[in-house]
């Protein structure tokens, strides 16, 4: 029990740590609760685990510096360990995590060190003025680096290896046997996957289950990664839902049967006029809003749970004036630190959910696209009316629709 | 700033009366076969994901209102 108590304490002091990094606010007196927010919740170059006192009354961020690997057909590739390292390459300048090509020979003097660490966020409007001259809008520079997601993204990825090798390992050493260890942990949830599967896409469930339950398991693991203190947020960025559903897309589009095809282009059953109207919907609804309204709600599911909680902890230095008012700084802890104890528990059940209905999506999306009609026609569709079966099995599927 | 507060306030309002009307209904039909418990609880848990899911994208447009 005291151990368990002592794990929360140091987990919530570390959280407060990492909101503590942002020393640029708290040198005004006054604590920017949004753009703290934002600076956790968003994508950047450095990974921020926590800060020190600089002795000075100021704090030190504690990071870890992410490489820039940048391709531009003027300077080939580029590799940069940091962003300060990049800022004084004198070839790129980048600020809020966008970069930018700069003009050859006119920036010698417009460049000191100190003016493009990514934590003075006060001075960074009037040195971005500044460079504004000298970037050069005629080379497009394409960003291939490391980021903190993405350095995020592969270390679930090498968590997940280990424990699903462990677990396949369990199935070798205990064949017919009770499962042992990990193995027992995520029999489960495995099967629950599988029969997910089965449900939706019958016979054919065995050709997609190893995409389904690296899905699942990948959501789920790294929203629950997105719950401890290191900063991370994974599946509330935008980009990484973006891929997932795109994905999700190829596998519609590359199973898809000409029945569905058929369905889309040329709807049975209705009058000319209202048959290329649905035709323009049918292709909207199937090839773009399904996947996107897939992506956004993982994304918005998961950022909104990050934003509750950040926003929670911002009530200790909102009321507590930035570190003035320390019975502020009490009172705000009194009703944050509870309330953001529920929004964790509420997440923990929100990252298994959401993991399953992107799954189930997903299953249902396929299942719709391999659809065939065949064997209604000719089982039992030709004696009996076949509008009936068709609209059932329609309403089913589409109960899960967008 | 002040009506993005009032978009998320009216996006609060229709996913409390989602979930309500939701839960209410799962009660009353766990109440009328107890059996089915499991398979109603996973519907309504999923259903009101969705739900939730509606009111997120009302947050993100709100938010994104606010810090634009």
């Amino acid at each position: 029990m005291y151990k368990k108590l002592l794990f929360l304490v140091i987990a919530f002091s570390l959280l407060i740590g990492t909101l503590f990094a942002d020393n640029t606010q708290e040198e005004k007196g006054k604590f920017n609760a949004s753009e703290t927010i934002l600076h956790h919740i968003l994508d950047s170059h450095e990974w921020e685990l926590f800060s020190l006192s600089d002795g000075h009354g100021g704090h030190k961020p504690v990071a870890l510096d992410l490489p820039w690997i940048l391709y531009s057909s003027r300077d080939g590739l580029a590799f940069y360990t940091s962003t300060p390292a990049l800022n004084e390459s004198g070839l790129f300048h980048a600020s809020h995590g966008k970069v930018h090509a700069l003009k050859l020979g006119a920036n010698a003097e417009t460049h000191t060190p100190e003016a493009h660490t990514d934590t003075t966020h006060t001075e960074a409007p009037a040195h971005t003025e500044h460079h504004d001259a000298n970037i050069d809008e005629t080379v497009k520079v394409y960003d291939f680096s490391i980021t903190k997601t993405s350095l995020q993204m592969i270390i679930v990825g090498i968590v997940m290896l280990l424990v699903f090798s462990s677990v396949a390992k369990g199935y070798a050493k205990n064949k017919g046997q009770a499962p042992t260890g990990a193995q027992s942990m995520f029999e489960p949830v495995i099967m629950f996957v599988r029969d997910l599967a089965k449900e939706y896409l019958g016979a054919k469930h065995e050709k997609f289950l190893p995409y389904l339950l690296t899905l699942f398991f990948f959501i789920w693991f790294s929203n629950l990664f997105g719950l401890t203190p290191l900063n991370s947020n994974i599946a509330g960025n935008i980009a990484v839902t973006c891929a997932l559903a795109l994905l999700t897309l190829i596998l519609i589009v590359t199973n898809a049967t000409k029945d569905f095809w058929m369905h889309i282009l040329l709807p049975p059953g209705v009058p000319p006029g209202i048959q290329q109207l649905l035709t323009v919907i049918e292709l909207l609804s199937n090839l773009i809003i399904k996947p996107v309204a897939l992506a956004i709600r993982l994304f918005a599911n998961i950022a909104a749970g990050h934003f509750m909680v950040l926003s929670l902890i911002s009530l200790i230095f909102i009321l507590g004036k930035a570190g003035e008012s320390v019975g502020g700084a009490i009172s705000g802890a009194a009703i944050g630190v509870p309330f953001s104890i529920i929004i964790f528990c509420l997440e923990m059940l929100v990252a298994i959910v959401q993991a399953y209905i992107f799954t189930l999506l997903t299953t249902v999306f396929i299942s719709m696209a391999m659809e065939s009609h065949d064997d209604h026609h000719h089982a039992h569709d030709e004696e009996h009316g076949h509008e009936a079966s068709e609209v059932n099995k329609d309403l089913r599927l589409s109960d899960f629709g967008v | 700033m002040g009506l993005a507060g009032a978009g998320a306030g009216l996006a609060a309002i229709g996913a409390g009366l989602g979930i309500g009307k939701l839960a209410a209904s799962a009660v009353e039909s766990i109440a009328r076969q107890p059996e089915a418990s499991g398979d109603i609880r996973g519907a309504m848990i999923l259903t009101a994901a969705f739900i939730e899911g509606v009111a997120l994208f009302a947050v993100v447009v709100c938010l994104l209102a606010v810090l634009k």
